[in-house]
């Protein structure tokens, strides 16, 4: 029948319609005409590289991804903080460069913008030309050329001689590329209400855990934490990589291996498991979505460990003896700070070790194919004023400045900050990540095992399935 | 084709049944009303331990229906409205989702709907009306096609997106969506439209030609009325299957203003960790539309479903 | 069987090139969206990402990929969530199916009422299930985490850890997660199935059922023996498409359980996402697509067997 030939026409057709997909994917765009969409919108505006910006009447856009939205104005949502922030800052900042450029930012999900970068970066797509960076990913980006090395361009800045050694420090490759320009520093801390340690927070493992057994009677938790494997086991970065660095323990061996089968972090996942089993954390310690900050909030938990920034999320509060801090901002926390009703202390540790802590510092990242790598330094230098930088570290930053100038601003002398500097000049704070190159896999990793050795399963063998987990790990090395 | 009828007891029998669907229909209800009860109330009663059903609870009391604290502090976040002097109703709605999220989805839902309607319907009727070489190969390629996990097809359709964007062809994330859309759903629609086609006598068609008419002629005034209910049918099912999809809407498309609205579901969660009766409230919004379309609708479109589901 | 007559000669040749035309626009689709992100996978699979860029590693992606320890565990997870899933939405669903298909009222606003579950999205199912029970503050929360119904410390189902497993590495009995993300997905299934066998049995001749009780057996032999073989087909096919819809769908599991606690909610299409989107081991991802590839294959094959003796005959 005649139908055979339209077949070998229509399989003629196909294979040309492979090559074309797979050669210029573009060609088999044509049948999208019958779409009843509205006018296809523009292509976006043309490279500022090629023209210089200067000459253009109309301000250039630029854009950043910042994990807040400065549209959101829901006055309880979680990033408050942030969208405030943003909302007060571009406007400032689009008035500063009036005709020049204009800033459009396009919020990210906090837990998936590092993955969407990673991936827009490989496929060569469109890319922010500022990146609201974590530290936490300089070995991942190190290794898969996410973002470009500044180092070159920011010591000719005037602000760079002024940068905290450490923050700086923290935005370094191996190979010594700065990827990232540090805004602020977030070492952990424990935050403690007084109530419930009023001799001061416990200095020894075997102290805290006869404290938390009275505190237990008392029918309160000693602690809460987040022990969630949920979000790429982002529990590591939090209590996790504290507690085993403060039992002398890590993740890795110096050379870009893990690590994990070691006596201190035997020794800490016990010290875990103990809290774990006798019932000293809450339940909700691994329920996630933060839901383990409920029980620091309403003082049924006495401590909590966590970032600096932490508190920016902490409200309302209410203190064991009743008194309430419900101004409903980050103001809480600072109020019950300055009544005394909180304090803040370095971990517990064993012998002959310093408090571990995990740090871990924020910073603006250039990626690799940004459009407008003009404006994006342009950026960086007028938020690394002590001004900008200050209103950042008090906004959605927290944690210490990376600028020397802005420590000494009077927003940075109040007892927050005393306390915050003790806590971590008493403590030895480094990156949880080590020399590890792919943080993420080893993040999920570690923490599903941690999670298995204290919850699921605390009968099992702590050696043995740490070792499993490393090798697992080393494989891909 | 009869219906069966058990023989002893039919009528008390038949009182047993009703009850025990009835208790069934109950049960099935169960979630959604919680949710419903859920988006009610206000903050200090979602975050209460233990957990109360009601928020009407009094210090007297359990249950004083006078003292309900029902709230619509959940729909308020979501909505976000603030007050306007240009809007007729003295305020304007600016929550992303009802102004931002929801649009897109509903011009996904309907153009991605549309488009399968009629190319579905171009496909089944050949593969219904035609018998050729390679007919039966090609309607289970096209069935088979659809076994590859729909999240690696989005590693391809993500660069595809970013190699077209860079090229000089106009491109807008919003079409490309819908094209994605429109392959993701077109396999399964070919076979009920085929199904539905091949339920329409040809001796109809075949009248037609007698009396002159082309074959163009005889589908658009002949088969095209009789399948109507069909393509309806096959549109209700691309609808709320585009309504509900989110992998393709959250990872293909780049500005957050083009996202549909079950990434806006997403970001609600982000922003409201514990504050369960704004989650109620955006699951509810987003919800609503479908569950309305689909109780107008049920006739068609649980035909559709019967149909899709028996192919694959 | 049944051949078109000779059209017309002017027309002949519009009639014979005509099914091309109508189908071309379907099959370019096709190839955009499904056929050419197939082949891009397969390619995938055998790079790797370098700094350098992609790059040829041969089978190193799937002996990565055997050699992960969440590979094997959420296949056991897969297994015995896809199991428990199937049986309990059948059982449910021709239950149902069965009080509908007897001569009562109202079957049309029954069929409607517990059709809802279908059409409402995954993520919302979810999100739904987790307002019932999420830790604390759930609906359900109260009731289950009281220590004095559940001892000893009551049951937070979003928290709770499985019980050490029965068959050495095999994860059962699974976690309470795993219960409730069954029931979240059997709740939204049956109504699907329920369609389904509800429209074969309505095809089985009453008067078979009724000479059978007649004789003296009872409803339940009848059923079994008389309607279960008569719809066969259709139940294999219902058991094969809730399979495959199962086993690909994400959205669930992503608002409700995240994969947890620790992993034990973990099904092979969520580890295809956080290995893929999570981790951005895309070559390692598209190894793992592939092997859910051939299962779905296999799966649709037997749909397409089934089908063929009622489906494909004209």
């Amino acid at each position: 029948m005649k139908f055979t030939s339209s077949l070998g026409r229509m399989i003629a057709l196909l294979l040309v319609a492979a090559l074309l997909a797979a050669c210029a994917p573009a060609a088999t765009e044509a049948p999208v005409v019958e779409a009843p969409t509205e006018a296809v919108a523009a292509p976006t505006e043309a490279p500022a590289t090629e023209v210089p910006p200067t000459e253009v009447p109309e301000p250039v856009d630029f854009t950043t991804w910042f994990e807040f939205d400065e549209k959101n104005e829901d006055p309880a949502a979680d990033g408050r903080v942030g969208n405030e922030y943003l909302r007060n800052t571009i406007p400032q900042f689009n008035e500063a460069f009036a005709g020049k450029w204009n800033w459009v930012n396009q919020p990210k999900a906090y837990d998936k913008m590092e993955t969407e970068l990673v991936a827009a970066v490989q496929a060569g797509a469109e890319v922010p030309d500022i990146y609201e960076m974590l530290s936490d990913s300089v070995n991942a980006f190190a290794q898969n050329g996410t973002v470009q090395d500044l180092r070159e361009w920011a010591e000719a800045q005037p602000w760079f001689a002024d940068l905290d050694p450490s923050a700086l420090k923290a935005c370094t490759a191996p190979d010594g590329a700065l990827l990232c320009i540090p805004m602020t520093q977030r070492p952990q801390a424990v935050y403690v209400w007084t109530d419930r340690y009023p001799n001061g927070f416990p200095k020894t493992p075997e102290d805290f855990l006869t404290q938390a057994e009275a505190l237990k009677a008392e029918g309160k938790y000693a602690i809460t934490f987040y022990g969630s494997t949920e979000k790429g086991g982002s529990g590591i970065n939090r209590a996790m990589f504290t507690t085993l660095s403060s039992f002398g323990g890590g993740l890795d061996d110096g050379n870009g291996n893990m690590l994990l089968n070691t006596p201190e972090n035997i020794a800490a996942i016990e010290f875990l498991r103990e809290i774990v089993a006798k019932g000293y954390a809450p339940e909700a310690v691994f329920a996630g979505k933060f839901q383990e900050e409920e029980y620091f909030k309403d003082s049924s938990a006495g401590a909590f460990p966590t970032g600096l920034n932490g508190y920016l999320y902490l409200f309302p509060l209410t203190a064991p003896n009743g008194t309430p801090y419900d101004t409903n901002t980050s103001q809480d926390f600072l109020n019950a700070l300055e009544a005394g009703d909180i304090y803040l202390s370095p971990f517990v540790s064993v012998e002959g070790v310093q408090p571990g802590c995990n740090t871990t510092a924020t910073g603006l990242a250039i990626p690799v194919g940004a459009k407008n790598v003009e404006a994006a330094h342009d950026f960086i230098s007028w938020v690394m004023t002590p001004e900008q930088n200050a209103n950042y570290v008090v906004g959605p930053g927290g944690g210490l400045p990376a600028l020397k100038t802005t420590q000494s601003d009077p927003r940075f002398q109040s007892t927050f900050y005393q306390q915050a500097s003790e806590t971590i000049g008493a403590s030895a704070c480094r990156p949880w990540y080590g020399s590890l190159l792919r943080p993420a896999e080893a993040k999920e990793l570690v923490m599903n095992t941690i999670y298995k050795l204290i919850k699921e399963d605390p009968t099992a063998d702590i050696a043995a399935e740490l070792t499993k987990t490393q090798e697992e790990y080393n494989q891909g090395n | 084709m009869r219906k069966i009828s058990l023989p002893s007891g039919r009528s008390r029998n038949n009182l047993l049944t009703h009850a025990i669907l009835i208790l069934i229909c109950l049960i099935t209800m169960v979630p959604i009303a919680t949710t419903i009860l859920i988006s009610f109330k206000s903050q200090p009663d979602i975050t209460r331990y233990p957990p109360v059903l009601f928020p009407c609870d009094t210090p007297e009391k359990t249950f004083d229906l006078s003292a309900c604290r029902w709230s619509v502090e959940g729909y308020m976040r979501v909505l976000a409205p603030k007050p306007s002097d240009e809007s007729p109703l003295g305020f304007i709605l600016t929550g992303n989702l009802l102004r931002v999220y929801l649009p897109n989805t509903l011009l996904y839902a309907t153009a991605s709907a549309l488009c399968v309607v009629i190319l579905a319907g171009m496909s089944g009727y050949a593969f219904s009306r035609y018998r050729f070489r390679g007919r039966k190969a090609l309607l289970t390629a096209i069935l088979a096609i659809t076994g590859v996990p729909l999240l690696t097809n989005l590693l391809a359709l993500y660069q595809m997106a970013v190699n077209l964007r860079k090229s000089p062809l106009p491109f807008d994330d919003r079409i490309f969506l819908i094209v994605v859309y429109i392959g993701f759903f077109l396999p399964l629609s070919v076979w009920i439209a085929k199904g539905f086609f091949d339920a329409i006598p040809r001796e109809l068609e075949e009248a037609a030609f007698i009396d002159g008419c082309s074959p163009i002629g005889a589908l658009t005034r002949i088969t095209m009325p009789l399948a109507m209910p069909g393509m309806s049918a096959i549109f209700l099912l691309t609808f709320v299957n585009v309504w509900n999809e989110f992998l393709a809407g959250y990872l293909l498309v780049s500005k957050n203003e083009y996202k549909p609205a079950m990434f806006g579901l997403y970001d609600f969660l982000g922003q409201n960790l514990i504050n369960l009766q704004v989650i109620a409230a955006a699951c509810i919004l987003i919800a609503m539309p479908i569950v309305v379309l689909f109780l107008f609708t049920r006739r068609t479109f649980l035909k559709a479903m019967v149909e899709g589901a028996i192919k694959g | 069987m049944q051949h078109t007559k000779p059209p017309r000669k002017p027309l002949r040749f519009l009639r014979n090139s005509l099914p091309f035309w109508l189908i071309l626009p379907t099959v370019i689709f096709l190839f955009v969206v499904q056929v050419y992100p197939a082949l891009y996978t397969v390619w995938l699979s055998l790079q790797e990402r370098q700094p350098s860029g992609w790059t040829f590693v041969g089978l190193k992606n799937f002996d990565r990929l055997f050699n992960m320890s969440i590979f094997g565990e959420s296949a056991g997870h897969t297994i015995i969530f896809l199991v428990s899933h199937v049986i309990l939405t059948m059982v449910g669903a021709f239950i149902i199916a069965f009080l509908l298909s007897r001569k009562i009222r109202f079957t049309g606003f029954y069929i409607t009422v517990l059709f809802i579950p279908w059409i409402i999205a995954q993520i919302i199912v979810g999100l739904v299930f987790r307002l019932l029970v999420a830790p604390d503050y759930g609906l359900l929360a109260g009731l289950l985490q009281n220590p004095d119904l559940f001892p000893p410390n009551g049951l937070s189902v979003l928290t709770a850890s499985r019980p050490l497993p029965w068959f050495g590495e095999f994860p059962f009995p699974p976690s309470p997660a795993m219960i409730l993300l069954i029931i979240a997905s059997t709740w939204r299934a049956i109504p699907f199935v329920t369609l389904l066998l509800l429209g074969a049995i309505e095809m089985v001749p009453g008067e078979v059922l009724e000479s059978a009780m007649i004789d003296g057996a009872s409803l339940w032999q009848s059923i079994r023996y008389i309607m279960i073989p008569l719809i066969l087909p259709t139940i294999i096919v219902s058991i094969l498409s809730l399979t495959l819809n199962a086993m690909n769908g994400v959205g669930l599991i992503f608002s409700l359980t995240d994969g947890g606690p620790g992993t034990s909610t973990n099904i092979l299409s969520f580890t295809l996402y956080t290995i893929g989107w999570g981790q951005l081991q895309f070559g390692r991802a598209a190894a793992l697509a592939l092997i859910m590839a051939v299962i779905n294959w296999i799966l649709i094959a037997g749909i397409l067997r089934n089908n063929s003796s009622e489906g494909e005959t004209n």
